[in-house]
């Protein structure tokens, strides 16, 4: 029994890393921008798909590196054209409008892709566990995390040591102020939802090596991060990515005793943590009110 | 000096009207014309089970064409009128059903994929008293506790496919077996179903858990599975909990210490599998790759044709479903459900339509459907493209049924 929930713990971290990478590009354009961007599954799947086209001309590692930059760039796109008019307004009104976007990308990926899952196949020897013993450590597992920590650890860089990164944490705390100082906003935002977008695909390209690649994938993995920034607290990437370890672990615990109960678990947690802490663990108090 | 008529938002919002205005109706029409024999599906176009719905669309639409191109049904044009039932909103089901019904007055009602949502639907239809084909929702009470006189099912009870693969199972494998569930109707009446044909053949149930619907994640079952040591571990999951589940279960390389296997699997997520994945022993409802057997390579082409890929058992729900209602309202030389329904009662559907080793009919006193079931395994690559499955044994749907008394269904007829 001790060995089976020491297996879920560590399980549970690495599904935790996957849910914190997606919750980080969620929470960076949460913080900067106000945006509540519910389409972000649909550009995680787009990654997804757009990786499962390029992989026969470029392969795994060539799709792995394009899929993410492309869809970056239609992320630029999206937010210049439709995000952008909605910027200093209602909430609500993003909200209403990437929520529909969600359904548009399922929608158009089912149109251009098809209805049905897809065989996203990932290198061979990645795919193997790494010992009998520890038979959930697998290769592709411990790379996904290792690429987590990368691109987490390439945020935190970009946000603390580049003039970009120092930007855009000015401007989470006060954007008003940034654009008196002679920084164009407008860029800034552009540039730091790409940045969210770009981590959207990446998460995508590594979920499709995972899960089957289907148009849902991306709204059946769109609720963990929400509950991840909550949980962890809004205006914090640190949080954020306490939040997603810690649901995961919760959820892998929860499958040992009850495993009906593993996705119910983290809206329990959620709740536990509005109650008790609504900022979030490591939020900050007033944020988006 | 340049006046224009036009603004770009008139444009805009035109535009956006136009498109809004595409909604309301339903998904496809064909044939439409004010004297036709009208039939409903309400079936799943969009979320999990977007695929399989689709494919059951496909197959109605092929049957409708060859029905109007044999003369329709009684001598009218038969049509079809789609709509989107959602993967799992009853509420929504029960609605475009009403809507079909009430609004544009179908003859006959066709769906569900989901099982929760047929039952659902067979309410309305039956308090409406119109016939309704069951296509793919799978769940035994549909036929079983459940069951109407007007409702007909063309999938198999999950008991029969149960009782189908046991026997393989645990001459070959061992008698220790772990459950990975789906946690719904489905689910459960297969999982109770594979208990109980396994029982009887003396093989065990050594743990099993229940997963949601639209599950992920499959790791953390997979490791008790494991924990629990059993000889076969039994996926009842389907479309993509299935795809997300055996990828998984391969990624851990389960499969070289414990069998993988199953009750139901579709040549849907066996394609969307990667080659390594397509493994285990399963029951397919229809298989593509009959050999010898007339008709089907007809079919199988005719499919070919509209989606450039071999057919799947749900393509065959849908032509059979289409099907039925011409066949019945031909019998009965009727419209009216109790008529036709009466004259469904031990029907046996032609070979052209029945496309099988064994003869379909759709048993009376239950409305099942009597086909045959296809054991074996799933295959990385066949012979042919798109030949994922070695079927090894072929079971008639009558011997796997047991009896009607077993369903549980006792049938009442309208005075």
């Amino acid at each position: 029994m001790t060995q089976l929930l020491l297996f879920n713990v560590f399980n549970g971290l690495i599904v935790g890393a996957f849910y914190a990478l997606m919750a980080l590009g969620l929470s960076l354009i949460l913080n900067l921008s106000g945006i509540i961007n519910f389409a972000h599954g649909g550009f995680l799947a787009l990654g997804a798909y757009l990786a499962y086209t390029l992989i026969p001309w470029i392969g795994f590692w060539g799709a792995l590196i394009v899929a993410p930059l492309l869809t970056a760039a239609l992320g630029l796109v999206v937010e210049r054209v439709l995000i952008r008019p909605l910027y200093g307004g209602d909430p609500l009104y993003s909200l209403l409008l990437t929520f529909g976007l969600a359904y548009i990308f399922e929608d158009l990926s089912r149109l251009v892709w098809g209805a049905q899952g897809l065989p996203f196949a990932v290198p061979r020897w990645l795919t193997t566990p790494l010992s009998s013993q520890f038979f959930f450590l697998t290769g592709y597992r411990l790379f996904m995390i290792a690429i987590v920590a990368v691109a987490v650890g390439g945020l935190f860089a970009i946000l603390g040591y580049t003039r970009l990164g120092m930007r855009i944490r000015a401007g989470t705390r006060d954007l008003d102020t940034v654009a008196t100082l002679g920084v164009n906003t407008r860029l800034l935002r552009s540039l730091n939802f790409g940045l969210g977008i770009y981590i959207a695909g990446l998460a995508g390209v590594l979920a499709a090596g995972l899960l089957g690649l289907s148009p849902t994938i991306g709204s059946s993995l769109i609720m963990p991060s929400f509950v991840a920034i909550i949980v962890g607290g809004l205006g914090s990437l640190l949080g954020t990515l306490l939040g997603g370890l810690l649901i995961g672990v919760a959820s892998g615990l929860t499958a040992v005793f009850l495993p009906a109960a593993q996705e119910a678990i983290i809206y329990v947690m959620m709740g536990l943590v509005l109650l008790a802490r609504p900022r979030g663990l490591l939020g900050e108090e007033g944020r988006l009110h | 000096m340049c006046a224009s008529f036009v603004t770009r938002r008139a444009v805009v919002k035109g535009g956006l009207a136009a498109a809004a205005a595409q909604f309301p109706r339903p998904f496809v029409v064909t044939a439409r014309a004010a004297d036709t024999v009208k039939i409903g599906l309400d079936n799943p176009l969009t979320g999990t089970y977007a695929a399989p719905g689709k494919n059951e669309l496909i197959g109605c639409q092929l049957a409708l064409d060859e029905i109007n191109a044999k003369g329709g049904v009684l001598g009218r044009m038969a049509e079809l009128i789609s709509e989107d039932s959602t993967s799992g909103d009853a509420g929504t089901a029960v609605q475009k059903a009403r809507k079909l019904i009430d609004g544009d007055h179908v003859d006959f009602l066709l769906g569900n994929v989901n099982s929760a949502l047929s039952l659902a639907m067979a309410q309305v239809s039956n308090e409406k008293g119109i016939l309704h084909i069951v296509p793919g929702g799978h769940t035994d009470a549909v036929t079983g506790a459940s069951c109407h006189w007007n409702v007909f099912r063309v999938c198999n009870m999950t008991q029969m496919e149960a009782n189908a693969v046991a026997a393989s199972l645990v001459k070959e494998y061992g008698k220790n077996f772990y459950y990975i569930t789906p946690d719904y109707a489905f689910g459960h009446t297969l999982e109770d179903g594979m208990v109980r044909a396994i029982k009887a053949l003396g093989g065990t149930r050594v743990g099993g858990d229940l997963t949601p619907l639209g599950s992920t994640d499959f790791s953390a079952v997979l490791i008790k599975a494991q924990a629990a040591n059993p000889d076969v571990i039994v996926f009842l999951t389907q479309g993509e909990d299935m795809i997300n589940a055996l990828k998984q279960a391969v990624q851990f390389g389960l499969q070289d210490r414990i069998h993988l296997a199953g009750a139901q699997q579709e040549l849907e997520p066996l394609e969307g599998l990667p080659p390594e994945a397509r493994i285990g022993t399963w029951v397919m409802e229809w298989y593509w790759n009959q050999p010898g057997v007339p008709h089907v390579d007809a079919f199988v082409d005719a499919i070919k044709k509209r989606t450039g890929r071999v057919p799947t058992a749900r393509n065959w729900f849908g032509y059979v479903s289409g099907w039925t209602c011409a066949l019945a309202a031909a019998k009965a030389n009727s419209l009216k459900a109790v008529d036709m329904a009466k004259a469904l009662q031990d029907f046996h559907l032609p070979p052209e339509i029945a496309l099988g080793p064994n003869p379909a009919f759709y048993r009376a006193g239950q409305n099942q459907l009597m086909a045959t079931l296809f054991v074996g395994n799933a295959q990385a690559k066949g012979e042919a493209d798109d030949d994922l499955f070695k079927v090894t044994k072929t079971v008639a749907g009558a011997d796997a049924a047991g009896t009607v008394e077993d369903s549980g269904c006792k049938m009442t007829w309208p005075a």
